[in-house]
């Protein structure tokens, strides 16, 4: 793919790295003209950036609100303090304690709750409110909640004190950070984890959380198990949560249970919308404006109504500032870019190149292995009273395409699920290659050679068309050079290796069907599965996609699930009809046309069904 | 003996005046999918118009249709100022409720000062055995009830209930037929705020009014609806009265703090054991 | 662009702050929740502050020149009272703080207060046990008030003892208070619940209540969630058998909230009442309205808060400076004060005062009539543990041994 980008694209597209870099370099330039009470003051709202940015990772990057931050803050904090009160001693420097038991404590109870969330697979609200009285819990429970641990006392309501402040130095005699070198330190840590989580974030892990957010289940028809992507982004959020917790008790000297409160936790996700939800770096401009208002409310400046006008202020910024002050500038910018989709309209019709597909479909082999069969046997699926899937038993093997047909609630996408994995069998088998993979998740199915194309064209509108592609590929590979080879070929395949960096959802429905189908074929599938593939497209798109299968059917095991008859019957293969959730019929699709009773159910004849 | 059946009535009465303040919640969230965080501070606005209406002399039992109508007008500007420009953005509108929650409490402070003289309650109460019980808290079973039958009937035999239920259930087919969502939506948000203007009047004996009074009542309000899950008439009534009882019922033979951690506990076990809601299979749609 | 912003920010603030503070004279600063939940309790602080600095003002003010406020509002948060008590003493140079309400507050403050050695005023009815070189407590302590409300109840009422408390530190150890002048006056606890911050449902803690047949309650719920529980027992024809006893009912002037039927006879007792009757208080009451109006009853705390602004003032002047070291020489050289609330004295070990407690009764018309007046009761606990004389390095929080 071609990247004819002009230097004020560059610039755009490098934006999060240099603008904070400048920031950095600023903010450490001025930390130490700043007034001590402001470098104080602001250390806060930087620590409050960082705990936002941990909240934009799960939010506004994996596209779940989670209230369960502050939790993983306290704790973390908790934790931290408690370590650093009683070793801090031997070495002076309190921060090497501090931060890796926050770091670790915000992980592992995030991954308690993470796991409680992504393996149940709880809708959107449902994982709000679970973090959420995650974090009421622990409020109400620390209240009342005494313990000592060596040195350090939590006295519930009344909180720990003596909590070491920010030390840098080694040896006994290490002092304290002074409010201005407090601030430099502050920024200098988040700084380094702010660049680091962008390039975690801009590397494949950020590519598969986007994908889970866009869609999740076409992310698991790629092969990928989100619930652990899930939780690792979790966990690394935790972790984030937790040293800004660590940096928070030192920073204050003292921890208390309203680190738990509710209005605690809902100010984090403020921050992340008013910056701007996504960004990473939106945290912070959110933190420091909104903290720097709050803060200059309470001095006086409109004495005693600090709390009517932040709540006036934020409902306005909720909503006329959709995308938050980043995404505001961001979407201002952009106008005076050349449009990035221009290309699109420069695609042309798909060819496909039977030679170029067979050299793919080598390399498939090579890299993927043989063929493999895909087998039914026995497979019932009810719902309630009704059967979609009744005791069906079939074998499909590469070679020729095979199709399955059947009137409108014949079974026949049902059956396509069960085979996927996405309606686990009531009873029966799934075999893959000879493998039961009956109640496998989908992405295993997937990983061990399945690929499905649904009926509605699945891709990831806010990518490109390059990076759909590059997701797909390197699911299978995880390498990105050899999924960069992979994607370029198919890009090229599909004609539009021109239009490798138009986002997918400027493609029209036809051209998104074509980008799906690649993707399919970049997971180098051993079978693959397609539900109406043909839907929507032109007469000129469905010649080429029957050209396709056929030419796929050679080496891979290839199953159509349709009820375009005409491009069933072009596809010259193997035809099963499907009535009721039962098998009916099978044969070649000249044999079943002669088929009286083929045509009875098709036409709703009744005489003949009632006779089987 | 009798202790138990105390706590089993009066746990009842906990439940139901939990299904009380949520009932207003899980309407907004049942037909709008919207979660009003400033629902508890309606509650609030419900109590203090009660009770204002009763200081210029007002019969009590009048003063709460007053407290239903300030409240669903205050709703409706709502929905047009604020709610309507958030369609479809769960968490915008969650954060900018809140916003409005914390302005609402201040205007509270502001208008009505920090403490206002309370109502009281009727000096009503019977005996179960030794122990005694005040009789309006139990009258609270009943106004449950009432509530949930009068929204039923309002959801199921009104033209605004069909309209509001068609344009949840199938938007596009609602406006294809001319069904005007947004008036739709105005009026069920108006009516949810008028349901917690009519908790907060109808309590307001039993919880006095004071500017922080929400606070205590939505985070389990907010609970119960998700809990309940997209059935929520229904649903709500199931969780608030089960979780509610057991939580009371716990309360009654350890400590109160006990009980609002297993309310918390159970909370998550059923959302881990449910993670759509304990209703999401439910074949019944309110 | 983050921290482009807070640079941005920064100088800004910086600019726009720095032009209130050109006035010469001795700077204290204050920090109340004049918003969020518990502006309740901190507006009053922060009138009464205001009140009685205008009041010395006008008298002179301390070292011959008037007396400058830094007024701070920390919305109920507890990260905004670190926030300003730093800038109060970074940036405004302040000699003395005066701040907080709830306990978290004041442990928040006193790491800052201590590391710029500044005389820090804490003015809040409390549990007791903060000890501290530069930390002055004007609020009654738990045990100052439970050594008298308990002897007094168990006397009035009999032996036997239920307690229902807020289930944190202030609940805890005032139950522990109720637990040893029990014993010590031959009374028993036969009962108690805890209960969560933010109860409203009170029908769990009624019946443990009539299970366990007690003579008296001591009650007490926090703030708002109070009434709830007053109405509820009321209502439930309790407050003919049970008597009902509280050291907090009153403090966020619950008795203007209670209907007149359920807070009639509620016994409560604290430092400081409307209704006490002297001269001083006639006086204070007075200027108050006139000020603020008569719309609210003044709560305790807002007299802490007059006591602890005069005993300061008191202190400069007597030393002659508003040097740390010297004022607090000057405090620990046993201070008295004729308060609204009856003569108090500053107790020089404990860092806290020696005030009257009163017991008083709620009435039909929202209000008190006090029945007993113990005087000069010192704040028991403190006054055991806490040595700052003999021992000036302690920055403790003690509490008892349960």
């Amino acid at each position: 793919m071609k990247h004819n980008l002009t230097t004020a694209e560059k610039i755009h597209g490098s934006i999060g790295i240099s603008a904070p870099a400048i920031a950095v370099v600023i903010a450490l330039g001025i930390s130490g003209l700043l007034d001590p009470y402001l470098a104080y003051v602001a250390s806060l709202w930087v620590i409050y950036g960082l705990l936002g940015m941990s909240l934009d990772l799960v939010w506004g990057r994996g596209g779940v609100l989670s209230l369960g931050q502050t939790a993983f803050y306290g704790l973390g904090g908790y934790f931290g303090s408690v370590v650093a009160i009683n070793f801090s001693d031997l070495t002076g420097n309190s921060l090497i304690w501090a931060l890796p038991t926050g770091a670790v404590c915000g992980a592992l109870s995030a991954a308690v709750i993470g796991y409680l969330i992504f393996y149940a697979r709880t809708g959107p609200l449902q994982t709000t409110i679970l973090t959420y009285t995650f974090t009421i819990l622990l409020w109400t429970l620390s209240q009342s909640f005494k313990i000592t641990i060596g040195e350090a006392k939590i006295g519930g309501d009344n909180g720990m004190a003596n909590i070491p402040g920010m030390i840098l130095a080694f040896g006994k005699d290490a002092a304290a950070l002074e409010p201005n070198a407090m601030f430099a330190t502050v920024v200098v840590i988040s700084a380094v984890i702010y660049f680091a989580v962008r390039m975690l974030m801009s590397g494949p892990f950020g590519r598969v959380i986007d994908c889970i957010r866009i869609d999740g289940e076409k992310t698991e028809l790629l092969g990928y198990d989100i619930r652990k992507y899930q939780l690792q982004n979790f966990m690394i959020a935790g972790a984030i949560a937790g040293i800004a917790g660590a940096l928070f008790a030192a920073w204050s000297n003292y921890l208390n249970p309203s680190i738990f409160s509710v209005q605690e936790a809902l100010m984090v996700p403020i921050y992340v919308l008013v910056g701007g939800a996504g960004t990473l770096s939106g945290a912070f401009i959110g933190s420091v404006l909104i903290g720097g208002l709050s803060f200059w409310l309470g001095g006086g400046a409109i004495s005693g109504q600090t709390t009517l006008i932040l709540g006036l202020v934020l409902i306005v910024l909720v909503v006329f500032l959709k995308n938050g002050i980043l995404g505001a500038l961001n979407s201002l910018w952009l106008r005076f870019l050349p449009d990035r989709n221009r290309a699109v309209n420069s695609i042309k019709p798909v060819t496909i190149d039977a030679s170029v597909v067979e050299n793919i479909l080598a390399d498939a082999e090579i890299a993927a292995g043989p063929p493999k069969s895909l087998e039914t046997k026995n497979a019932t699926k009810a719902f309630g009273g009704v059967i979609p899937v009744n005791n069906v038993s079939l074998k499909f093997e590469p070679g020729l395409p095979h199709s399955v047909i059947g009137p409108n609630g014949a079974g026949k996408s049902s059956f396509l699920k069960v085979c996927v994995g996405m309606y686990p069998p009531d009873s029966g088998d799934v075999l893959l290659g000879g493998e039961n993979v009956s109640h496998s998740p989908i992405f295993q199915c997937v990983a061990k050679g399945l690929g499905v194309k649904n009926q509605k064209p699945q891709v990831f509108g806010e990518l490109s068309i390059f990076e759909n592609l590059w997701t797909a590929a390197f699911s299978m590979t995880r390498d990105k050079n050899k999924a960069n080879q992979i994607a370029n070929q198919i890009l090229t395949m599909l004609g539009m290796h021109e239009q490798g960096n138009v986002e997918a959802s400027a493609l029209s429905h036809g051209q998104q069907q074509w980008l799906d189908i690649g993707m399919v074929l970049c997971l180098t599938p051993r079978t693959i599965l397609f539900d109406e593939p043909a839907a929507g497209m032109t007469n000129e798109e469905t010649r080429e996609l029957s050209h396709l299968v056929r030419i796929l059917a050679k080496k891979t095991t290839v199953l159509v699930v349709e009820h375009d008859m005409e491009f069933v019957r072009t596809l010259e293969g193997m035809v099963t009809v499907l009535h009721q959730g039962a098998f009916f019929a099978k044969g070649d699709i000249v044999k079943l046309r002669a088929d009286d009773r083929v045509l009875d159910i098709y036409l709703g004849r009744r005489a003949h069904v009632q006779s089987i | 003996m009798d202790y138990f059946a105390t706590v089993l009535i009066s746990s009842l009465s906990s439940a139901s005046i939990l299904l009380i303040a949520t009932l207003g919640l899980a309407v907004v969230f049942g037909l709008m999918g919207v979660i009003n965080l400033a629902h508890g501070e309606f509650i609030m606005m419900g109590a203090y118009s009660a009770l204002t209406a009763t200081q210029l002399g007002i019969p009590f039992i009048l003063a709460i249709p007053v407290a239903v109508l300030v409240t669903m007008i205050f709703g409706a500007l709502v929905e047009i100022i604020i709610i309507r420009r958030l369609y479809g953005r769960l968490f915008d509108t969650m954060l900018a409720t809140w916003g409005l929650s914390l302005a609402l409490y201040q205007g509270a402070v502001l208008i009505f000062g920090s403490v206002s003289p309370g109502i009281g309650m009727p000096q009503i109460n019977f005996n179960v055995g030794d122990y005694t019980l005040a009789a309006y808290p139990i009258f609270m079973i009943l106004v449950a009830v009432v509530m949930l039958a009068g929204i039923y009937v309002l959801l199921t035999r009104t033209v605004y209930g069909m309209k509001a239920r068609a344009a949840i259930q199938v938007p596009d087919m609602a406006r294809a037929i001319g069904i005007d969502s947004a008036r739709t939506n105005t009026l069920t948000f108006a009516i949810g705020c008028g349901l917690a203007g009519f908790a907060g009047a109808i309590l307001l004996p039993i919880v006095p009014a004071t500017p922080s009074m929400g606070f205590a009542f939505v985070i389990k309000a907010f609970l119960t609806v998700v809990i309940a899950g997209p059935v929520t008439l229904a649903g709500s009534a199931l969780a608030a009265i089960g979780v509610g009882t057991g939580a009371s019922i716990v309360a009654s033979f350890m400590t109160s703090v006990a009980g609002d951690l297993f309310f918390f506990i159970l909370t998550v076990v059923l959302l881990r054991l449910y993670p759509l809601g304990v209703s999401a299979k439910w074949r019944m749609k309110l | 662009m983050r921290t482009i912003l807070s640079g941005v920010c920064a100088l800004a603030l910086t600019a726009s702050l720095s032009m209130g503070t050109a006035v010469a004279g001795t700077k204290i600063g204050a920090i109340f929740d004049l918003t969020g939940g518990l502006n309740i309790y901190g507006i009053q602080q922060n009138n009464a502050l205001q009140l009685a600095v205008e009041e010395i003002n006008a008298n002179g003010g301390v070292l011959g020149e008037p007396i400058e406020v830094i007024s701070y509002d920390a919305q109920s948060e507890l990260s905004k009272y670190t926030q300003f008590a730093n800038t109060a003493i970074l940036r405004d140079k302040i000699t003395a703080l005066f701040a907080g309400l709830t306990s978290s507050s004041r442990e928040a403050i006193r790491p800052i207060v201590r590391k710029a050695n500044i005389p820090y005023f804490y003015s809040s009815l409390y549990e007791g046990g903060a000890c501290d070189k530069v930390t002055f407590v004007t609020g009654s302590s738990a045990s100052q008030q439970m050594s008298k409300l308990i002897e007094w109840g168990v006397s009035t009422y009999g032996p036997k003892i239920y307690i229902m408390a807020p289930d944190y530190n202030f609940g805890t150890i005032s139950a522990h208070w109720v637990h040893e002048y029990a014993t010590r006056n031959g009374g028993e606890v036969v009962g108690e619940d805890f209960l969560p911050l933010t109860v409203s449902d009170y029908a769990p803690t009624l019946q443990k209540i009539q299970a366990a047949k007690p003579d008296f309650v001591v009650a007490l719920p926090v703030g708002a969630n109070q009434t709830g529980f007053l109405e509820q027992f009321a209502a439930a024809g309790l407050k003919d058998r049970i008597g009902i006893v509280s050291t907090n009912y009153g403090s966020g002037n619950q008795q203007v909230v209670v209907s007149p039927q359920a807070g009639k006879g509620i016994i409560a007792s604290a430092g400081y009442f409307m209704e006490v009757a002297n001269d001083q208080n006639a006086e204070f009451v007075k200027k108050w309205q006139a000020k603020y109006g008569t719309d609210t009853p003044i709560v305790s705390g807002a007299v802490d808060v007059w006591n602890a602004v005069h005993l300061w003032a008191l202190a400069v002047n007597k030393a002659n400076s508003s040097e740390t070291e010297a004022v607090i020489n000057a405090l620990e050289s046993g201070l008295t004060f004729d308060a609204p609330n009856g003569k108090v004295s500053l107790d020089s070990k404990s860092h806290h005062l020696n005030q009257n407690i009163y017991i008083a009764e709620g009435n039909e018309d929202h209000g008190f009539d006090i029945l007993v007046t113990f005087t000069d009761v010192p704040a028991v606990f403190e006054a055991d543990k806490c040595n700052l004389v003999k021992d000036p390095g302690l920055a403790e929080h003690f509490t008892p041994e349960s």
